[in-house]
């Protein structure tokens, strides 16, 4: 039974191990990790990653020329694995020509095998081990064991799952999970000890006098590396506590693993690397040991009384297991260029709450572990991957710019792929136009991923749909007289085919779209009016959300732009969303078809909801089908406030000379939530920006996202872990609330809306209805009006002239 | 005009490294590093390369001083001095050069690290080191440890300074 100091599990609830779950190649093992961590884990991990993760901000921060750097560790990385196996053939000559030994190992069997006779020829006993993520990828500690060899692991987070006898939660921290108190547990339970084991230092002393001696004793050390240097066969070794030093310096055989996809060309190429590797893992400058060693050293081995020195030996094991078709595959080639920092795990906010006992697999976790799993697994393994939102919020934190929702959706895709196709999902994918290749995907996926289909039919019989899908519970009194709530048939039909969790609200089908609303909007001439824009009248907005759009309307029809609405169209990223690629290209060409003409007028495109923003600003480059036709769309599409800011910036006018922040009806004290998406794509400030500028009382949310994420809140299987997540963003918010008064809440996305209104019973508003609020807009029609006029009767008085001119 | 010296003060000791500033003068070292080493048992010396014998060359009479240790003696000492063979001043990290006798020991195994860095040797950021003209290339070609504060883990809950490695890191900056 797993300890349970921080929520304890009723009694006679069965507690899943996290060994038990370790392997989610099945959903009902992924749906028990999340519970498992959620009862267990979840609060050590949320401390322990936003511990790593406001680091990371801090550090990053600090580096002069961090996107350099950046660029600089992307191209070294990507020329690394174009040139791997000239690589290989390099870095075996230098550690050769040092005296050491190479073994390219095919398979996880063939290094446990190697490794195992390099230990036979040495009579080993005692190998002591630093902290090895792919050591736990080949399982070699299970296969020395086996053969009566005692295995140490000497990083303490290690020493802590080996006692515990779990897989690690995290790649860099692999003991995360555990508080201190159930550390002390542990210790307690594992050594029989009534020794005080309260205190951090009480308990590292503890696990330094047991390991000290088996350094001292061991007959091989056991390290992994970081980076390697094919140039000059260097090491680079990170590490904090110096159990990697000791492992690689005091016993005579040093072996090293790595993945061949550690090797770079140069030394020298190791520069940019040695500031974003702490920086983005740890948040520190620099972690307490960074080591560059070409092994085997020259200091000769130690030799204790009753140990025999021996001559110093060095073996790096290179491992291949499904790398070198890693490389082979032109999506999960990109995974390869991790440099397992951990700031994509750190930075995502499902990840934050369950850790890597649910958002992981046998080995590794998080949002880049997917791919990592199913590369050198098998790809149902990476279903765990499935609790990737796609927030992007990981994205811009990767310090080798790996996109890795793209990856995710691409697993998602390949696994919807293995799903055995069904008549019914066929002919949904069909009635919606999934793309062919889609139709096999859940019909739960089909559905989320053609939500434009559904919310049309929706909001044509809206009062039919919205009674259907309104109030989940009824109320009715039993024949004792207790009130009593059941779930409503509807609802209850849509959580076992559509997957739709019945406690869920769902927001409801306005009685007229966007669309429909836009054109019923007396429009002004578009005389004078040099900015013209087209709102692209996505899917969610125009058929939930629809004020909105009217408000941005309004809002540049008054800043003097020239306003016109497209079609809704999907652009793809609900299909994207759920892996659905084919369909995803599909809906993104169709929305550039209909956004294309608008551009060739010269229209900027304005996309209220920021999901569907953030498609044309980064997901079109890999569903467009040229980097031109992404380009002729990222470069105009922009944020509703985004815009307001530009044009202000162009007419010259200050933002109270349009807007009168007297006429607020919402107060000066405002909540921001902005949508993950809008984060990354840097369309956060603007609206801090202006509303500050005009003189509100503006605080903000730091989480990285509110747990919602499009449809993933929505689904019965996570719904819990939503509402989990959204418990900081709620906090946060309760916690401004003390400070002065409920502030009114503010959000951009319209699932974090919906979020909000699943955590608070009060409204919710997009900027650009505040700002529309604000205008004021009979004046600023009238006096366009005005100069309208006075527009015209100058070109006719012009034209009089001209006429007098040429009769004369 | 950066101060590196001062920058690498300020760094060292936000990374929880002790920096003493010490007159570089046989009688100095050797009075700094008695104050810093008073209680130990043993103190190991590794052997000098960069900063001459006979500045180094008073430590050998410190009580406590083990001339020429076994293992034993090195599983058991108190205090090991090593030479740094830089400092970073962006980090506050010593840079140690391993190969000569001692020096992988001095910096590891023992509770107090003392490491004696000469002024002129800092540089501004890592990556220097790794530029053939600094420190005459000696930064591409050798076994290298940054070190940048005591060892330390968080595995065990709180932060908590001296793991397998030293718990407390004193540089003696010598001006």
């Amino acid at each position: 039974m797993a300890e349970t100091e921080q929520k304890p599990a009723g009694v006679g609830v069965h507690v899943d191990r996290p060994r038990d779950v370790a392997n989610k190649s099945d959903k009902d093992r992924l749906l028990r990790a999340i519970r498992m961590t959620l009862d267990i884990e979840s609060l050590t991990v949320r401390a322990n990653t936003q511990h790593f993760n406001r680091g990371r901000y801090r550090a990053v921060a600090e580096l002069p020329d961090y996107d350099a750097l950046k660029d600089q560790a992307r191209q070294i990385k990507e020329k690394s694995i174009a040139n791997l196996p000239e690589l290989i053939q390099i870095l075996k000559s230098s550690i050769r020509a040092h005296g050491g030994h190479v073994f390219v190992a095919t398979t996880a069997e063939d290094a446990c095998r190697y490794i195992l006779d390099v230990c036979h020829w040495r009579a080993a006993k005692l190998v002591v081990k630093g902290k090895s993520i792919t050591s736990e990828e080949i399982r070699l500690n299970h296969i020395l064991e086996r053969d009566g060899i005692e295995v140490v692991e000497s990083d303490l987070a290690e020493f802590i799952l080996q006692l515990a006898d779990e897989q690690p939660s995290h790649f860099l921290a692999p003991a995360l999970h555990y508080s201190r108190e159930r550390i002390t547990a542990l210790f307690k339970r594992k050594f029989k000890t009534d020794l005080a084991l309260d205190t951090g230092e009480e308990l590292t002393r503890f696990a330094r006098e047991r390991l000290r001696d088996k350094f001292l004793y061991a007959d091989v050390g056991i390290t992994g590396a970081n980076l390697i240097a094919a140039d000059t066969g260097t090491l680079m070794l990170v590490e904090s506590e110096g159990n990697i030093r000791l492992a690689s310096f005091l016993p005579p055989v040093h072996i090293a693993i790595a993945g061949i996809e550690k090797i770079i060309p140069t030394r020298q190429e190791m520069v940019p690397f040695l500031d974003l590797l702490s920086a983005s893992a740890v948040g520190q400058k620099m972690s307490v040991y960074t080591s560059f060693l070409s092994p085997p050293l020259t200091d000769p081995p130690f030799a204790l009384p009753g140990k025999p020195s021996k001559p110093r030996e060095f073996h790096l094991v290179l491992i291949d297991n499904g790398r070198m078709q890693m490389r082979e595959d032109p999506v999960f080639k990109e995974a390869l260029n991790c440099i397992r920092c951990g700031a994509c795990l750190n930075s995502c906010a499902n990840f934050q709450t369950v850790g890597g006992h649910a958002f992981g697999g046998e080995t590794y976790s998080g949002g880049i572990g997917g791919s990592w799993e199913a590369g050198t697994s098998k790809l149902e393994n990476a279903r765990f991957s499935e609790l990737c939102t796609g927030c992007t919020r990981c994205v811009n934190q990767c310090p080798v710019r790996i996109d890795i929702p793209w990856l995710n959706e691409n697993l998602a895709q390949r696994l919807n792929q293995k799903e055995l196709s069904a008549t019914l999902r066929s002919a949904m994918g069909s009635v919606t136009g999934a793309a062919p290749e889609d139709r096999s995907a859940p019909i739960a996926k089909i559905f989320f991923g053609n939500y434009h289909y559904f919310a049309k039919w929706g909001t044509r019989f809206s009062s039919i749909s919205n009674l259907i899908s309104g109030d989940a519970k009824k109320r009715h009194t039993d024949p004792e007289g207790e009130v009593k709530e059941t779930v409503s048939p509807a609802r209850l039909v849509m959580e076992r085919w559509l997957g739709l969790d019945h406690r869920r609200a769902l927001p409801a089908f306005p009685k007229q779209t966007l669309v429909q609303a836009a054109r019923q909007l007396a429009v002004p001439s578009s005389k004078g009016r040099d900015t013209k824009v087209v709102i692209f009248a996505d899917v969610f907005t125009n058929y939930g959300m629809a004020n909105r759009g009217v408000a941005t309307i309004e809002v540049l029809r008054a800043l003097g732009a020239d306003v016109v609405i497209s079609e809704s169209v999907p652009e793809g990223r609900a299909a994207l969303s759920q892996g659905m690629i084919a369909t995803a290209k599909q809906h993104a060409r169709r929305a550039a078809l209909e956004l294309d003409s608008h551009v060739s007028d010269g229209r900027d495109i304005v996309v209220v909801e920021p999901s569907s923003l953030s498609m044309l600003r980064r997901d079109f480059s890999h569903l467009l089908d040229s980097k031109e036709r992404f380009e002729r769309f990222r470069s105009r599409a922009f944020e509703p406030v985004e815009y307001v800011v530009r044009m202000l910036a162009k007419s010259g006018r200050t933002p109270q000379q349009v807007f009168d922040i007297s006429k607020s009806k919402v107060g000066y004290r405002l909540f921001f939530h902005a949508h993950c998406q809008q984060k990354t794509i840097g369309c956060e400030e603007p609206t801090l920006a202006l509303f500050r500028e005009l003189g509100f009382d503006v605080v903000t949310s730091n989480v990285e996202c509110c747990g919602m994420a499009g449809s993933f809140g929505y689904k019965k299987d996570f719904y819990d872990l939503s509402m989990a997540v959204g418990a900081d963003l709620f906090g946060q918010i309760v916690q401004q609330d003390r400070n002065g008064g409920a502030r009114q809440l503010v959000a951009s996305g319209t699932s974090c809306t919906e979020q909000l209104h699943a955590g608070f019973d009060r409204s919710v508003v997009h900027p650009m209805e505040i700002l529309a609020s604000l205008l004021e807009i009979q004046e600023s029609t009238a006096k366009l009006e005005e100069e309208d006029k006075e527009l015209e009767s100058d070109v006719a008085s012009l034209k009089r002239g001209r006429k007098e001119e040429s009769k004369s | 005009m950066v101060d590196l010296a001062a920058t690498f003060e300020e760094n060292a000791m936000e990374a929880s490294a002790m920096v003493w500033r010490c007159e570089r003068s046989p009688l100095a070292l050797r009075k700094a590093v008695g104050l810093a080493a008073h209680k130990a048992r043993g103190i190991v010396l590794s052997e000098p390369e960069f900063l001459g014998e006979s500045l180094i060359a008073g430590l050998r009479g410190l009580a406590g001083f083990i001339p020429r240790p076994d293992d034993d003696q090195l599983a058991t000492a108190d205090a090991g001095v090593t030479e740094a063979f830089a400092g970073v001043a962006s980090t506050g990290s010593v840079c140690v050069a391993l190969g000569r006798p001692l020096v992988s020991a001095t910096s590891l195994l023992m509770p107090l690290n003392i490491v004696l860095l000469a002024r002129e040797r800092i540089v501004a950021r890592p990556r220097d080191l790794f530029d053939p003209d600094c420190l005459k290339g000696e930064g591409l070609k050798r076994n290298l440890v940054f070190i940048t504060g005591p060892s330390a883990t968080a595995d065990m809950g709180p932060l908590v300074h001296g793991v397998h490695g030293p718990h407390r890191l004193l540089v003696l900056l010598l001006e």
